[in-house]
């Protein structure tokens, strides 16, 4: 009976030497055996490939693997040709032309050409979602020739430019559009190919390059592999360990990558954090209509102090939910409201509330450190702070359903129309209670009809005062995008305005 | 529990309560202090947290301890010793109200369906199917949405979530004891199912669930941990959980947020698991006063020294006791003296707690683990078993036993493996003792059990010991105790246990096979009649002492001692010593 | 035996039936908003009505869950509202790596259990205590600390491993072998605890019964008492203990899951339930039910070979 416990004892003992055999392999970039190849630790999943499913920043980076976009934004931030060679709008900016490149062909040997361009732009007015609002001002899409559309839109859109070089302006190939394998298997005329038997929905996405593309200096790698990775640890670890070439991470991991010897992009900022006050009409809470109540939010808080805790230093304090890329900025509203409680005190007891006011905001899992010391900050005013917990996945029903006064979030910033679409106008989700403004309501019309320059933003930065000085928000700083990458693999710069570098920006070390 | 550990248990049980068992095992009373530690700190930890647990120094995060902070502040500058300490009261509690709540609703409906078996069983069961297989993360995340993210909801819903497992270990522990003879003596004697689960089910059912408690009480906490980290908890309570995850997100700049609540549940959910072992080994026991004496193993000295002796057995002032908690031993075999030759039967005759069982199982070299042999020794064919170091040569009697020395237990039923069939519990000694194969083995054992009376000796090999009534078993137990033709045969009470038609015939079965295999016997009863029919001597045991000693016929019709006086005049009135008190009885033999 | 397995399987089936339509009820009472989720914060309310009344859920729950019945028993488990991929493939895609993370960790639990139990009950005295001790070391860290912690120093620092899973498609089995090793440890360690405690109380009382003496006085060696008659007799306790782990486990491979990346099917559990992936929730459900059924049916045949009298019930 002895034998037993000796084959116990060794089928413990022998797998923990196979494993420890097969130790070569850990550590490898796979880039190895294929070539040039990149590897990116993703924070999300991308949910579906079709093209009309792309999402803003993170989301959009692995759709420019398999997909180009009519128009393509620089690591400046200007938009260049793409699909597109030319573009011009009319003198009543509601007719945009487009020329188009005649040498292009999608993965499946369909080629590119006007009728493409029309299928596409206009299933994603039909069934976008995420970013209808991309194409909401599309009209029409007028094909002239094989190389030429036009594009009525109902009214001026300042942002429809920018939004084709985002979701609204990426091809897929017209047989692939509308069908139900679109949404598992993208087919666009994009630099890489997605290579299906390597590929873990929800896992590892897995592109090869795509032979006689037509932009070759477009084209950095052989093979491109997203690996989805929802914990930050896991993101880390997976850098650490050499397995993924550049991913995101936070404030609180910026040190161990620092010191690991990874390099992090410096300056690149995309997000605000901050309250987006819902009630100003004071519907749920009587007090968020006074205007003095708001601004006595912005005074009490100290974003100095929330920065240094809550982003280790890596932030900066704002006022201002415009950008300081988004032609809205105004340097000088970030001293609009300095930390100030007494003026706090004043500003509530003159509305009529001496004794202090209370604010209901929303709370994310993992938010309660941060909001325990806004709390405290507030509370040295008067004002009470009190956290409701929220689920990522309720939010946004509840909050369309006015269920909160107030929400505590990071927005992205971006060009000056699309946050105004995003957060002031009157039927979107960030302002479910539907406040308007006449004066704002005439900005924000003025602002439609202008073209990009100094004139919109003029007409941008007195939005942004109204709405800095009205306290329709209280914005605590923009948060650095922490993005580490392996600067003896990738060489990487910033993308403005996008929370994660596009693929192009990624080129091999040199 | 046999006679043997009553007596073990008696010398322990006669100076302490469970609870003074329980504070002297090392690990209970460091559980038991760790724990009630932690629950002072629970309950007086307003008094000794300086600060409110959400209460947040802006500025001051990932300070380290001094400055009115003992252990530093989290990465919202809030106080980590007054979260730890606030949140303390909260988890136990929760982590209480989750075992509580699976208590409630496993343990009764447990002890029903086991005690009762039948449609109720079937219901239970079927429940408890139902619920262990509900997928536990999505049950708790729908409640969470639901009823709101509450620590107090998510522990209930887990608690009724785990129930089936206290329902499943309670109706597997029921259903053992239900089977065990004191039951049916219990309800024999009228008692009600009540008191019947309450006093005797509930006590062996103790040990488990106690086991359990202490394991779900660390697994609610996990759970809380969990249910942190996927961001599903409850945010605006203090918990370990939420400090260890709060530590967990900021490992990188402040690990030691991690240690402090990992150390608290490490120390609690440890101590509990802990306590719960010695609160289990308390009540029911099984552990030791002092280190055992191993079994099986040599003994450096005396490797069987052979000592000069004229008889097959020697017994010279044998000493045995039992340890007491307080130092003591509880001598309870006090200086025993006796002989026995080959071929002859020698009666040990006692009241209980005489001591004889204790003798016999000495020259067995088979008391319970906490036994000393304090003095004396015993003498098997011209070589000392006993050993130097208060115990026996366990080397030299493994040698020994079922093979020249056999034993004859008391309780048939018991004594056999459950789990194996006769054939096999049968032949398996055999073939190593005798070093025959498995054929000749079984050759061998149908051939035993038809002589020790069995009618099917075929069947009965491939029966198991369920399967036959007690005198069946019993003798089994005979034809496996001669198996391998053996000198000496120590017989515990070999026929007290069997019905009394039954006795006879295994009476007169021993003495055919003493006479036949001309066997030396040690028969230890309190039967005088038995006695009378099979010992050649007999030695009248009183309190550890041998008090008197001869001739069957001279003690049982002449006693000299009071005691023997005594006990040979409690017999049946009105019936002359050495006529059989059994009388046989036609019929097949069982 | 085969009545009982065909009884057992039976009330299986009824078991399963009972369990998804309770889950597709909890589903929807539970107040999500699923549309809304799925079509995000920049959707009309129109588009949001367009989009739950296209997913039926303007419709009476009966009768979507008679449906669902419909389209599963015809082997069509539907595809995710959320990924569009269909759910059956995805469940096949990843059921395999956690059954395999659990199988292992279970075996390796049992083996380590039954091992420290024995010695801690054979032995007693110091080294029952020190293994008492020793055995709660895998409750003090939580499960993803641990995790976390077997990364750094087995991944990162000493580079045996990777630090997430290297599992695919086209990969060799030796990915699965390093991807899994880290997460059955982590696993391991937590779990062994529970095992080996009812275990070694089981042994005890195994140890203490009459007939282990019976035994020893027939010349039957220690070991073999140990290992054919007292395990054998202790083993429907510890396969109880098991199986209870072995469902535990199926929640608790969550966490691991998320920290080492490992494409297997309980980070898709709890998205599904979070987001209110309605058809992915109800696949995952049914996986589980069977599997646990399935488990709960061996050991109960188990049991049945080991103990002879549990036959006859």
């Amino acid at each position: 009976m002895k034998f037993k416990k000796t084959a116990a004892i060794a089928a413990v003992l022998l797998p923990t030497l196979l494993l420890a055999s097969c130790g070569g392999s850990a550590g490898e970039n796979a880039g190895g055996e294929q070539g040039r190849s990149l590897t990116i630790g993703m924070l999300g999943d991308v949910t579906s490939w079709a093209s009309e499913d792309a999402h803003v920043g993170h989301g959009l980076v692995p759709m420019q693997a398999p997909y180009d976009s009519l128009l393509r934004r620089d690591a400046q931030g200007e938009l260049q040709p793409m699909l597109a060679t030319d573009w011009s709008y009319d003198e009543a900016r509601t007719a945009l032309t487009l020329e188009l490149r005649d040498d292009v062909t999608f993965s499946d040997g369909v080629a590119f050409d006007a009728e493409a361009v029309k299928a596409n732009l206009e299933h994603f007015k039909d069934d976008a979602l995420r970013q209808a609002s991309q194409l909401a001002a599309l009209d029409s899409v007028e094909v002239v020739d094989s190389d030429t559309v036009v594009l009525h839109l109902s009214e001026p859109d300042p942002a429809l430019e920018l939004n084709l070089s985002q979701a609204a302006g990426l091809m897929a190939s017209p047989e692939a559009v509308g069908t139900a394998e679109a949404d598992t298997v993208p087919v666009g005329s994009g630099p890489y190919v997605m290579e299906v038997e390597s590929t873990v929905a929800g896992s590892r996405i897995v592109f090869t390059a795509r032979d006689d593309y037509w932009a070759p200096e477009l084209q950095q790698y052989d093979r491109v592999e997203f690996r989805v990775l929802e914990d930050v640890s896991a993101r880390l670890n997976a850098l650490q360990s050499g397995q993924v070439d550049a991913t995101i991470l936070d404030a609180t991991t910026y040190d161990q990558a620092a010191g690991a010897g990874f390099e992090i992009l410096e300056d690149y900022q995309t997000d605000w954090n901050g309250f987006t006050l819902f009630d100003r009409d004071g519907e749920l809470n009587p007090a968020l209509a006074d205007v003095r109540v708001r601004q006595a939010i912005n005074y009490a808080v100290d974003r100095e102090a929330l920065v240094e805790q809550i982003e280790r230093g890596h932030g900066t304090a704002t006022t201002q939910p415009f950008g300081p890329e988004s032609g809205a900025y105004v340097d000088e509203l970030d001293d609009r409201y300095p930390h100030d409680p007494e003026r706090a005190r004043e500003l509530l007891a003159e509305a009529g509330y001496p004794d202090g006011v209370t604010l209901t905001v929303t709370m994310l899992p993992g938010w309660d450190g941060m909001q325990a010391a806004i709390r405290q900050q507030l509370s040295e005013a008067g004002i009470t702070l009190t956290s409701e917990p929220v689920q990522f996945a309720n939010m946004f029903g509840d909050i369309a359903q006015k269920k909160y006064e107030a929400l505590h979030f990071n927005l992205f910033q971006s060009e000056a129309w699309v946050n105004v679409q995003q957060l002031l106008v009157e039927n979107t989700l960030y302002n479910p209670f539907g406040s308007t403004d006449p004066e704002l309501t005439g900005l924000i019309d003025e602002l439609q009809s202008l073209s990009s320059g100094e004139q919109a933003d003029a007409v941008a930065q007195q939005i942004n005062e109204f709405v800095v000085e009205n306290a329709w928000f209280v914005p605590l700083y923009r948060l650095d995008q922490v993005i580490a990458f392996d600067a003896e693999r990738v060489e990487v710069v910033k993308q403005p305005q996008q929370a994660f570098p596009s693929l192009y920006n990624f080129a091999p070390a040199a | 529990m046999s006679n043997t550990e009553l007596v073990a248990l008696a010398s322990m049980r006669t100076r302490t309560s469970p609870l003074r068992r329980l504070l002297t095992n090392p690990l209970g009373v460091v559980s038991v202090t760790v724990l009630g530690v932690i629950v002072l700190v629970a309950v007086f930890a307003p008094v000794i947290a300086p600060f409110g647990p959400n209460f947040a120094e802006v500025g001051n995060a990932f300070a380290g301890p001094g400055d009115g902070h003992l252990l530093g502040t989290d990465s919202a500058g809030r106080d980590v010793w007054s979260r730890l300490v606030s949140s303390t009261q909260l988890t136990l509690l929760s982590a209480l109200l989750c075992a509580g709540v699976a208590i409630a609703i496993g343990l009764p409906t447990g002890l029903i369906a086991g005690y009762y078996g039948g449609l109720f069983d079937g219901i239970g069961n079927w429940f408890a199917g139902l619920i262990m297989s509900l997928p536990g993360i999505i049950v708790l995340l729908t409640a969470r949405a639901a009823f709101g993210p509450s620590v107090w909801i998510t522990m209930i819903v887990f608690g009724i979530l785990i129930s089936p497992s206290y329902f499943r270990l309670t109706r597997t522990a029921v259903q053992s004891a239900r089977n065990e003879l004191y039951v049916d003596a219990a309800r024999v004697a009228g008692l009600s199912d009540v008191r019947i689960i309450a006093r005797h089910i509930l006590s062996v059912v103790r040990a488990p669930i106690i086991l359990q408690t202490a394991i779900i009480c660390a697994v609610a906490i996990g759970i809380q941990n969990g249910m942190e980290f996927l961001g599903i908890g409850d945010p605006l309570t203090a918990t370990w959980g939420a400090m260890i995850n709060d530590g967990f997100r900021n490992i990188y700049t402040a690990p030691q947020l991690v240690f402090w609540p990992a150390l608290t549940i490490g120390l609690t959910t440890g101590s509990l698991v802990l306590l719960g072992n010695a609160i289990r080994d308390a009540l029911e026991g099984g552990s030791t006063v002092a280190a055992p004496a191993k079994r099986g193993r040599r003994t450096a000295a005396s490797a069987s020294v052979p000592v000069s002796s004229a008889h097959l057995l020697e017994v010279r002032g044998l000493e045995t006791g039992y340890p007491r908690v307080d130092g003591s031993t509880n001598v309870v075999v006090k200086g025993v003296s006796f002989a026995v030759d080959r071929g002859e039967v020698l009666g040990i005759v006692g009241e209980s707690g005489s001591g004889k069982t204790q003798t016999a199982f000495s020259i067995l070299g088979l008391l319970p683990q906490s036994a000393r042999i304090v003095g004396g020794e015993i003498v098997f064919d011209g070589r000392r078993i006993t050993s130097g170091d208060a115990g026996v040569d366990q080397g030299a009697l493994a040698a020994l036993r079922g093979r020249r020395i056999a034993y004859i237990p008391q309780e048939p039923m018991s004594n056999l493996d459950p789990a194996f069939t006769i054939g096999a519990q049968l032949t398996r000694p055999m073939v190593t003792g005798l070093r025959i194969s498995r054929a000749e083995a079984q050759r061998r054992a149908l051939s035993l059990l038809a002589r020790v009376g069995i009618p099917d000796p075929a069947r009965t090999m491939r029966a198991y010991p369920h399967e036959i009534s007690g005198g069946m078993a019993q003798r089994v137990l005979i034809a496996g105790a001669v198996s391998c033709d053996p000198d000496l045969i120590i017989a515990d009470e070999p026929t007290t246990a069997l019905d009394v038609t039954v006795q006879a015939e295994v009476l007169e079965l021993l003495r055919e096979m003493q006479r036949e295999l001309g066997m030396a016997v040690v028969v230890v009863s309190h039967n005088f009649g038995l006695i009378a029919d099979l010992a050649d001597r007999v030695v009248v045991m009183r309190e550890g002492e041998i008090v008197e000693e001869g001739a069957v016929r001279d003690v049982l019709r002449h006693p000299q001692h009071p005691y023997s006086q005594q006990l040979l005049a409690s017999t049946v009135a009105g019936r002359k010593p050495l006529t059989p008190l059994l009388t046989e009885t036609e019929g097949s033999a069982r | 035996m085969l009545t009982f397995i065909v009884k057992r399987v039976l009330s299986g089936v009824v078991l399963l039936a009972v369990i998804c339509a309770l889950t597709y009820a909890l589903l929807f009472a539970s107040g999500l908003d699923i549309a809304r989720n799925l079509v995000g914060d920049q959707a009309t309310p129109e588009q949001v009505a367009q989009r739950a009344r296209e997913l039926g859920l303007d419709r009476p729950l009966v009768e979507r869950f008679a449906e669902w019945v419909a389209s599963a028993l015809s082997g069509d488990l539907g595809t995710s509202w959320f990924t569009a991929q269909p759910v059956l493939g995805t469940i096949s895609a990843r059921l395999p790596v956690t059954l395999a993370i659990i199988t292992v960790s279970i075996v390796v639990v049992a083996l380590l259990a039954v091992s420290i139990a024995t010695a801690a009950a054979m032995r007693g005295g110091w080294i029952d205590r020190a293994v008492q001790i020793g055995s709660i070391v895998g409750d003090i860290l939580p499960n993803f600390v641990l995790a976390l912690l077997l990364v750094i120093l087995f991944a990162i620092h000493w580079q045996i491993f990777p630090a997430i899973s290297t599992i695919a498609p086209d990969a060799p089995f030796s990915a699965w072998v390093e991807s899994l090793a880290l997460p059955v440890i982590a696993i391991v360690i937590g779990g062994v605890t529970g095992s080996t405690q009812q275990f070694r109380s089981a042994i005890i009382g195994q140890l203490e019964k009459d007939y282990v003496r019976t035994l020893r006085s027939r010349g039957v060696g220690e070991g073999e008492i140990l290992f054919a008659h007292v395990l054998k007799n202790a083993a429907p306790a510890g396969l109880t203990v098991l199986s209870l782990q072995f469902v535990g486990m199926l929640g608790g491979v969550v966490i691991v899951e998320e920290i080492f990346a490992v494409p297997g099917i309980g980070s898709t559990a709890v998205s599904a339930t979070t987001q209110g992936d309605v058809p992915l929730v109800m696949g995952v459900v049914m996986t589980t039910v069977v599997l646990v059924v399935l488990v709960n049916l061996l050991v109960d045949i188990v049991n049945g070979w080991l103990n002879p009298k549990v036959r006859v019930s």
